[in-house]
């Protein structure tokens, strides 16, 4: 099989020009992360925001459930940085174990979402028909659930516990990645590529893992990291109805609540543990932005 | 039509131009994007004239940039993204800087425009009444202007929406906006190359005629020379946004003196190329645009290429009367002989049975709730193919030819019939958009590994096997690290096929593999396929709508009408001497250079509503009471009938053509 000289011909003098390219052998994304800053900066700001949360409670000054001083010492004062809250305990330390909590609070919803919603939304795409039809309607039922109020109805059956709460959350979070992935593999099986994939002898698990699943990935991260600050609010809500972890553990929605009261003479005892908040989530959907951005550059 | 003509300042300018100012023209036209970061030097010094009521067809492939010139001439450009060099003038207008003002005034009185795809350039939520209204100024100029690009029945129409008409009428549409109010000059970008061969017939005609009755001239952009041979009194060649060449069609046809121009016509497949070789094709890509080369822009695929033509652009020189060419060696170069390709080597009748398929029907079902209609695509096909046997399926839109290529090929299911390998081994298919049918975040290499399947080969047979694929289809081992997207279409193509072949399939279906590319390319795919089913015996049936591609691959050709085959034999006879009147017709609409178009009435039937009888009675000059009464089925000609059985003609007809009436026996 020697194909004759004026097809090698031009298959080298075309071939010059993708020769010139010599990022060919890396894969796309990465290529495309590398054109990109926009996705550089997103991806760094949500390591960053991992890396304080996973070092941050060894910064942490004091014990976040023991009194260090005297109550209600304004920033600067009495060696508390943050202050310290109604018991003298230091509020910096709370704060640090807090973001802790609640960032891998978020990122665990998140991932549980994810993984199910992703599986679910795939085979519900790849199948049509019939199977499509069940699993949608499976979704939307979960959809209708309240969050907040299934939440509730755990933690009265369960008992108060973070761990309830957060798998009240996952119970509820899961089918709005189903809904995404599942648009997005209907758009891509309607392409050639999955007809000359199966003619090629893919089985179908390769067609939905090699050929439909890396198309919707975009849409996935994307989506998950606009999700993070929607998460850390939702998980902070709950804390503040008192549906997260109990009383002396820092948890930042939990002690924005709980000190309110106090909020005219010393103000930063529910401030700081807000402004954590506001900075968890602005951080990550500022990142979600970016890659969306980045994305749809490419 | 009277008037500006004398207020034209240009009588003398270069070109051949006649005695009366040019209605357009471009002077030294420079067109410049901004694209992804990049300039695209889109147009690089285009100098061109258009007299009154004349047509020039603009030739070029994809990327030369001759859409870029018909927007020139609109106005159409983006301003702030666009750098526009040189002089554009209209109707006597200097207009290379103009106002969007004064463009949208010279559009309205001096210009009309129709392009590629009407269902995108008509307003989706309007009925077509009030548009071409709009553009009218009433309704009764409206009918007048539908009448006169033959709309029958024009007033009935005028309520339709333009998702009820079918691509011929909606072009027809356009066509009334666009000589509404009589233009001087009209843009027509590639105006029927979404139609199917019977209806682009008509249009061309309808073209013409509306040139010759209301006098104006028309830019008719294309990439084929053929139709713009059948429309054009002048023909442009554009490459690399440089004008090569430029003179009367008929000189250009017939003496091309450029490299290019002469390397497109010979590439162009007509009903008469030599089929027992490969076709002549040029070799390489067009140029960069965002690097253009500094010399001529054809220079890296010029086979007369001398230092000169590398170091500086060639000027236009007249070599002739009306005859312009831009190329250094152009006094030099007026006889350009093929070089003559060895033939195919010869081979043995085939014999066997690749696949046998058997009175396939497939009704799909269209629409919602009460509006639910069946859509008949497959009214019961028998069809056999040889192992190392290529049979062409040739149809119009809607005829159920890639039906019939997805039915054989697995991906649906037939209602009833059946579909027969004579050989082990899954059917593969090459698709017309080869770069959608690769999946885009896998490398080249990991596709063609797919064929392998989990036949326990080692991760370095694997790798051998795949590099032996590519080498087959002309590609350098390398890309198997690459993405689709990284590569050209022709490329993609190759590796599509490449991929088909990696383990020899019992039969290749190939839907339209050629038609999304140049006409160089395209036949460099063909040739490729012709020289992979000689090595490896393997079967083929290639879906096209273009005849001339059919009789260069194939060796029998079966004419698909409404879901059924309506003729079958061998390409030659079938070709030399069609014997049902739709054949007939399809080969009489083929535009190629010198012959007379004669076009067939009417748009290809519905497989919505079929007919009783037979289902081209509605649209055949020789039709009578008995064909719209029972239906004809698939007979031999007697007079075949006695050959071996791959040289039995069939066809389903109660008047076949007389083999004296020749080409056209079912034109009008």
């Amino acid at each position: 099989m020697v194909p004759n000289d004026s097809l090698v011909a031009s298959a080298e003098s075309r071939f010059r020009r993708f020769d010139a390219d010599s990022s060919v052998t890396r894969p796309v994304w990465i290529m495309s992360l590398q054109k990109n800053r926009r996705a550089w900066c997103a991806g760094g700001l949500l390591m960053l925001l991992t890396g304080i949360a996973l070092v941050g409670p060894l910064l942490a000054p004091h014990n976040p459930l023991l009194p260090a001083g005297g109550p209600f010492m304004s920033p600067g004062h009495g060696g508390f940085l943050l202050g310290s809250d109604s018991i003298g305990r230091d509020e910096l330390s709370r704060v640090l174990f807090g973001v802790r909590t609640s960032w891998f609070s978020a990122l665990g919803v998140i991932a549980s979402g994810v993984v199910v919603g992703a599986t679910i939304g795939l085979v519900a795409g790849a199948s049509g028909g019939r199977i499509d039809e069940v699993l949608m309607r499976l979704t939307d039922a979960f959809l209708a659930l309240p969050g907040p109020v299934l939440a509730i109805a755990v933690v009265a059956a369960l008992g108060p516990s973070l761990t309830h709460t957060l798998v009240a959350v996952s119970v509820v979070w899961w089918p709005f990645y189903a809904r995404i992935v599942r648009g997005e593999v209907r758009a891509l099986a309607a392409r050639p590529h999955l007809e000359a994939a199966r003619l090629a002898g893919a089985t179908r698990l390769a067609l939905m893992a090699r050929h439909l699943l890396p198309g919707a990935v975009p849409a996935i991260v994307v989506t998950a990291s606009l999700d993070v600050g929607n998460l850390i609010l939702t998980l902070s809500g709950l804390s503040f109805l008192g549906l997260g972890a109990p009383a002396p553990a820092p948890e930042l929605g939990a002690m924005a609540a709980r000190n309110l009261p106090y909020l005219l003479q010393s103000w930063w005892v529910s401030v700081m543990p807000a402004l954590a908040i506001f900075i968890l989530a602005f951080a990550s959907n500022t990142a979600g932005d970016l890659l969306r951005d980045s994305f749809r550059d490419t | 039509m009277t008037g500006m003509q004398g207020s034209i300042g240009l009588a003398d300018g270069p070109g051949p131009v006649g005695q009366v100012g040019p209605v357009a023209s471009v002077e030294d036209l420079r067109v410049t994007f901004r694209r992804g970061g990049r300039n695209v030097h889109a147009l690089r010094g285009v100098t061109l004239h258009i007299a009154p009521g004349e047509i020039v067809g603009l030739v070029g492939e994809s990327g030369s940039g001759k859409s870029v010139l018909g927007l020139s001439l609109l106005g159409l450009h983006p301003k702030a993204s666009t750098k526009i060099e040189g002089t554009v003038m209209v109707c006597g207008q200097e207009l290379t800087s103009g106002s969007a003002e004064e463009w949208r005034l010279v559009r309205r009185r001096y210009l009309g425009a129709v392009f590629q795809d009407p269902m995108t350039s008509l307003n989706p939520t309007m009925r077509i009444g009030r548009q071409v209204a709009e553009v009218a100024g009433n309704t009764d100029e409206a009918v007048r202007l539908l009448n006169a690009v033959g709309i029958a029945d024009a007033s009935a129409r005028l309520s339709s929406f333009p998702h009820e008409l079918s691509g011929g009428l909606r072009q027809r549409v356009m066509l009334a906006m666009a000589i509404a109010g009589t233009p001087r000059l009209v843009i027509a970008d590639e105006p029927t190359t979404a139609l199917d061969v019977t209806v682009q017939a008509q249009i061309l005609r309808l073209l013409r005629r509306l040139r010759d009755d209301l006098g104006m001239a028309m830019l008719f952009v294309t990439h084929d020379l053929g139709v713009a041979s059948q429309v054009a009194d002048r023909i442009a060649v554009l490459y690399g946004g440089r004008l090569m060449e430029v003179g009367e069609s008929a000189d250009i046809l017939e003496r091309a003196v450029h490299p290019y121009s002469n390397g497109l016509l010979r590439s162009r497949l007509t009903l008469l190329s030599g089929r027992d070789r490969p076709v002549v094709s040029l070799a390489g890509e067009p140029p960069d645009p965002t690097n253009p080369p500094e010399g001529c822009p054809f220079c890296a695929r010029c086979a007369f290429v001398e230092d000169l033509c590398r170091q500086s652009i060639p000027e236009p020189v007249e070599i002739r009367r009306h005859h312009q060419v831009a190329c250094a060696r152009a006094g030099s170069l007026t006889e350009i002989t093929d070089e003559a390709l060895a033939p195919w080597p010869q081979r043995a009748d085939p014999t066997g049975l690749a696949v046998l398929v058997h009175a396939v029907t497939k009704t799909f079902s269209v629409g919602r709730g009460r509006r639910r209609r069946p859509l008949h695509s497959l009214r019961g096909v028998d069809l056999e193919i040889a192992p190392g046997e290529v049979v062409a399926l040739v149809g119009e839109s809607g005829s159920g030819k890639s039906t019939l290529l997805r039915a054989i090929a697995g991906l649906l299911r037939v209602d009833s019939g059946s579909v027969e390998f004579g050989v082990p081994g899954d059917p593969q298919m090459v698709f017309q958009d080869a770069g959608a049918s690769l999946t885009p975040w896998l490398a080249v290499g990991a596709l063609i590994a797919e064929r392998f399947g989990s036949s326990g080969l080692s991760r370095a047979e694997r790798g051998q096997r795949v590099e032996h694929a590519l080498a087959s289809v002309g590609l350098p081992p390398e890309v198997r690290s690459a993405k689709p997207r990284q590569l050209s279409g022709g490329q993609r193509q190759r590796v599509a096929l490449a991929r088909a072949i990696a383990v020899v399939p019992p039969l290749l279906l190939c839907d339209e593999p050629t038609s999304a590319l140049d006409v160089s390319l395209a036949a460099t795919i063909l040739n490729l396929i012709g020289q992979l089913r000689r090595e490896l015996s393997m079967a083929v049936l290639f879906v096209t709508h273009d005849l001339a591609v059919a009789r260069i691959v194939a060796d029998r050709v079966a004419v698909m009408y409404l879901g059924r085959i309506v003729e079958i034999g061998p390409v030659d006879s079938v070709v030399g001497d069609p014997k049902h009147p739709y054949t007939a017709a399809l080969l009489a609409s083929v535009p190629d250079p010198g012959v007379e178009l004669k076009a067939v009435m009417g748009e290809p039937a519905s497989p919505l509503d079929i007919p009783i009888g037979c289902g081209f009675a509605s649209r055949c000059a020789s039709a009578d009471e008995l064909c719209h009464r029972s239906d004809p089925q698939l007979d031999a000609l007697s007079e075949s009938s006695d050959g071996p059985i791959r040289s039995i003609r069939r066809v389903a007809c109660f008047h076949p053509v007389r083999s004296d009436e020749a080409l056209g026996g079912g034109g009008g």
